[in-house]
């Protein structure tokens, strides 16, 4: 794995730089390969299990890849009362996957979080980074079906440069 | 010179090691407090919370696990109080609903006295004492199992799920394991569990001091530190 | 940037600022927090700055990105200084008229101010607005004026001079005795005695100390850290710093959310500058003082909030609590003795060394002294961040600066305290706000979060949705939290699916009692707080659930069936493309029908209908 070297330049050998490189691992894989919690192991001198453990109790990581749109669904009090739950339904219901998966052909992957902190605007959705407010199920509609539709153009024009 | 304090335990004065535990201050002298996690010479960690007591100061009192607590100068501890017992109790409850299966838990369960049982059984073969854990990591200094997830998906497991090539094939994980003594009548099939009981008889207490050991056949079967010294 | 080596150096550095700045006619401050960004204020900044670059405006308007303002609802907001004008919910198109009529025409754009919802009036200035006029905004005030990636901003409005006066002529004795004094209790929900807890600090022996932002603010609902960390950092700096004088420790630690992004890059960024102008370092302003601060992020666990949990945590572990019977300020962060407060709390350490003990004690109640940030959300009409005198009602919170029911429906129940706290009835609306009144109410000030309920919200799934979300946080440990708090919500899913029964409802009791008393953390210990409060306030709802298999607020999908109105249905067929799962079915133009088997009661349907032709029986 070369390209976590980077990330440990100046860390090696101090355990309590677990965290923070696990999580720059997270930002540039999208992911923790295994490979990299066995680099990792080695050069912080933290023992692999402890690595695996840390990886595994964090909600910032995740041991697989996840899709090319990441639609993550705010579930804090704010954001149920005000009916975050119809917006769990509509993504099971048009995707057919369940929070946590990531779509078969990889272009979706949807995340619930437990409060993202902009209660006032809830429900709140974030896709790929950007906060979106007010959400209803319409709304979530759309951003699937234009997350998938991106899909679909691309694929007619990989079909017209052939 | 061993420095020692002076303890009151269920109103019985009682000396003991500095920097020992309440627990292990207590089972010296012959006061019977149930444990499950606690292991003599591993760290203490204070998870299945069955060793609780109830730590007085100043007219108040504070539950605790004993096995956490260190023994200090002028202590006030009730092991039996008609609430730790209740706790104790509910406690117990729920661990023998998780893992029916095992002796150990069962016998845990007469101890401290649940008599019926008002959750659905499930039938899991980890209550996550981390006695394996503590083995492996501690007294082998393997590193070959921990817990891994959190809430409701913590597991014992292996890193990767696999047993990795680091593992000194001991045995200490099972060895240790609540969970390896079957109930006497065999395991328990899917829906057909229930709360054995049958070792009720053998959880003799002395008539005159409740809570006080008599080294009963129950210690054996979830390796009481009584037995295992 | 030069490096101050001396504590005037800072006071004339201001007045340098100060001079610089004076020719300033007019700010325009657009709050460009993590929820207005929700709200598109990017956009909107973009627009202006174009308009402002192609209609050329005065050089000595100034337009000034700040943190969040408070009133979230409102967003995306721009307020103009002097003047105190305030624009709401604005949007890039508007952009071209605001800046052609108000920054170059000094013209109030009618549209643009804030209507009252209740009163129907309108608002030209912040002050008319009675969101903001019912509160007490101490801690808020500063941040319409700070860029938060700005130490300029912050040195001119009087940052660091607390740290200074400390330097200069307070001991570090006296710095705990007059926090003490304030009668601060520390703002992260427990309650405890700042004060105590740093005398108990400092009188720890040990050469190397630690004290502690706690930054995860877990709690859903609660976003009171994330702005002001967000918002105005080196306040929060400043106050660990006097906290670290004052304790007398070497190293700080700001642990914040991971599922904060913008608060981690602004905390970042002040520890930075304050490094780079010497306010961070060896010898701080040249004296014997020396202290550095790190920022780290944390994993993305609730647990972690608990203070040995971040602790163990920082060092880089698995957050799992560990027993408390030595306390961390003897025995904290890598067992040296350690001071964690909360964001809030540290944020209140510099006015209460600048403006004395019995100013911050003059505010607030017998037992809670000072101002408290609240986040008023959930099903009420202005919500956003209010910070209140200790001691105002829930009532004037809800009401007066929340302006009341959002949707036609009944408010019944306000959660405070977040998955530690509980939810009071409208019964209990008179209580003065304060951590022991809503302590004995069967609640918990906890952070601050405040999400109103109505009668369209169902208490017994309120319940269920905080022992979920406490199921799924729990690190495991311990077998109360991890299997007590498992066995709770069976039960209380029994209930919200109509097998429950009343000799379920004891038990459910009898566990939460358990669970409180038993468990390792305060994660466990609080627990149970939202099944008893609700069942305390609210019973009757438990049975009609367990006794009539009814949910009275119509929210619990296995009590309840949807059905489409024939006489209101007019087949515009907008329902049966929203459904995901193709349970309506029917022809365009003609009544549709919901198939039951299908039908998963997600409610989608009547969000979208316009018709109010679906009905919940």
């Amino acid at each position: 794995m070369t390209t976590i070297e980077p990330i440990l330049e100046g860390r090696r050998s101090q355990p309590d730089q677990l965290i923070e490189v696990l999580q720059d691992v997270q930002k540039i894989c999208g992911y923790i390969p295994q490979d990299a919690m066995k680099t990792v192991a080695r050069e912080l001198g933290v023992p692999l299990m402890e690595v695996y453990r840390v990886a595994n109790f964090y909600k910032a990581f995740t041991l697989k890849p996840r899709g090319k749109n990441v639609i993550t669904i705010c579930t804090g009090t704010a954001c149920h009362v005000r009916g975050s739950d119809l917006l769990i339904d509509q993504v099971k219901g048009q995707l057919n996957i369940e929070p946590g998966d990531t779509t078969k052909d990889g272009l979706i992957t949807v995340e619930c979080v437990n409060c993202l902190g902009a209660c006032a605007l809830a429900p709140i959705v974030v896709q790929n980074e950007s906060y979106l407010d007010h959400m209803s199920p319409a709304k979530l509609r759309k951003i699937i079906d234009h997350a998938k539709g991106k899909k679909k153009k691309e694929a007619s024009d990989a079909q017209v440069q052939s | 010179m061993i420095q020692t304090v002076t303890l009151t335990i269920d109103g019985v004065p009682v000396k003991a090691a500095k920097g020992a535990s309440v627990l292990d201050a207590a089972l010296e002298v012959g006061i019977c407090i149930p444990h499950l996690c606690h292991v003599p010479f591993l760290q203490d960690t204070g998870a299945c919370r069955i060793c609780i007591v109830e730590n007085v100061k100043n007219g108040s009192s504070r539950v605790t696990t004993s096995c956490t607590l260190t023994v200090q100068e002028g202590m006030n501890i009730q092991t039996n109080s008609e609430k730790i017992r209740k706790l104790r109790r509910n406690l117990a409850e729920l661990l023998v609903a998780q893992a029916p299966n095992s002796k150990a838990i069962q016998d845990i369960a007469v101890r401290c006295g649940v008599k019926e049982v008002r959750y659905p059984f499930r039938n899991e073969n980890c209550v996550q004492c981390g006695r394996c854990v503590r083995y492996c990591t501690e007294m082998w200094k393997a590193n070959a199992l921990g817990f891994v997830g959190r809430g409701k998906n913590r597991r014992v497991e292996f890193p990767f799920a696999t047993r990795p090539d680091f593992c000194k094939n001991c045995g200490s994980c099972t060895l240790y394991c609540p969970m390896s003594i079957t109930p006497c009548g065999g395991p328990m099939k899917r829906g057909e569990e229930h709360l054995c009981g049958k070792c009720e008889s053998q959880a003799v207490t002395a008539p005159n001091i409740i809570g006080a050991c008599t080294r009963c056949e129950l210690g054996k079967g979830f390796s009481c530190t009584r037995h295992m010294l | 940037m030069r490096k101050f080596n001396h504590s005037s150096d800072l006071e004339g550095f201001r007045q340098e600022l100060l001079e610089e700045r004076k020719d300033i006619t007019s700010t325009i401050i657009i709050p460009n927090g993590t929820c207005c960004q929700a709200a598109n204020s990017l956009a909107v900044i973009k627009a202006i700055l174009q308009e402002i670059a192609r209609q050329g405006v005065d050089k000595n308007v100034q337009v000034h990105l700040t943190g969040c303002h408070g009133f979230c609802e409102q967003e995306p907001m721009i307020l103009f200084e002097p003047g105190n004008i305030i624009y709401c919910r604005v949007t890039p198109e508007d952009a071209r008229e605001i800046v052609g009529r108000t920054v170059k025409g000094s013209e109030v754009i009618e549209r643009l101010l804030y209507t009252d919802p209740v009163s129907g009036k309108t608002a030209r200035t912040e002050a008319e607005i009675p969101f903001y006029q019912a509160q007490d905004r101490q801690l808020l005030q500063h941040n319409k004026w700070v860029d938060p990636r700005s130490i300029k901003d912050y040195i001119a409005i009087g940052g660091y001079r607390a740290l200074v006066k400390t330097l200069d002529s307070i001991s570090p004795k006296t710095v705990v005795e007059e926090v003490r004094s304030s009668g601060l209790r520390g703002r992260g929900g427990g309650g405890f005695s700042t004060g105590r807890k740093w005398a108990e600090a400092r009188s720890a022996p040990s050469d190397e100390k630690y004290v502690i932002c706690n930054a995860d603010e877990g709690d859903p609902g609660a976003y009171m850290d994330r702005c002001l960390l967000e918002s105005n950092p080196h306040l929060i700096i400043e106050g660990m710093m006097i906290g670290a004088w004052a304790v007398g420790a070497q190293k700080g630690y700001i642990y914040v959310r991971n599922e904060y992004p913008l608060a981690v890059q602004h905390a970042r960024l002040a520890v930075k500058q304050a490094r780079d102008i010497g306010l961070l370092g060896e010898n701080i302003l040249g004296s014997s003082f020396s202290f550095d601060v790190e920022v780290a992020r944390g994993g993305g666990a609730f647990v972690c909030g608990e203070s040995t949990a971040l602790m163990t945590s920082l060092e880089g572990k698995v957050g799992e609590p560990r027993p408390k019977d030595i306390h961390t300020v003897k025995e904290g962060l890598w067992n040296r003795p350690s001071v964690l407060n909360n964001v809030e709390t540290w944020a209140n350490i510099p006015s209460i060394i600048m403006n004395g003990s019995g100013w911050f004690a003059s505010k607030g109640t017998k037992g809670s002294k000072g101002t408290k940030i609240f986040a008023l959300t959930g099903q009420v009409k202005n919500t956003g961040l209010v910070e209140i005198s200790m001691g105002t009602t829930l009532h004037d919170i809800v009401f007066n600066i929340g302006g009341g029911q959002k949707n036609g429906k009944a408010i019944k129940a306000v959660q405070t305290g977040g998955p530690s706290g509980g939810c009071l009835p409208l019964s209990k609306f008179d209580l003065p706000v304060d951590f022991d009144s809503l302590y004995e109410a069967g609640s918990m000030m906890g952070s601050g979060g405040m999400v109103v309920m109505d009668e369209g919200t169902c208490m017994v799934d309120v319940a269920k949705y905080f022992l979920k979300f406490l199921q799924d946080e729990s690190c495991g440990k311990c077998v109360p939290c991890r299997i007590g708090v498992d066995r709770m919500l069976e039960i209380v899913t029994d209930i919200t699916e109509g097998r429950g029964t009343r000799e379920q409802i004891t038990l459910l009791e009898e566990l939460s009692e358990t669970v409180a008393e038993t468990s390792l953390c305060g994660l466990g210990k609080t627990a149970p707080n939202p099944v008893l409060s609700t069942m305390r306030y609210f019973a009757d709802e438990y049975f009609a659930h367990v006794d009539e298999k009814r949910c009275p607020a119509g929210v619990c999908k296995a009590l309840i069936s949807y059905d489409i109105l024939d006489e209101k249905c007019n087949g515009c067929g907008v329902c049966l493309r929203a459904c995901p799962h193709g349970a309506i079915k029917g022809e365009k133009k003609k009544v549709h029908a919901i198939e039951p088997q299908l039908c998963l009661k997600c409610g989608i349907c009547i969000t979208e209908c316009k018709f109010d032709a679906i009905a919940v029986g």
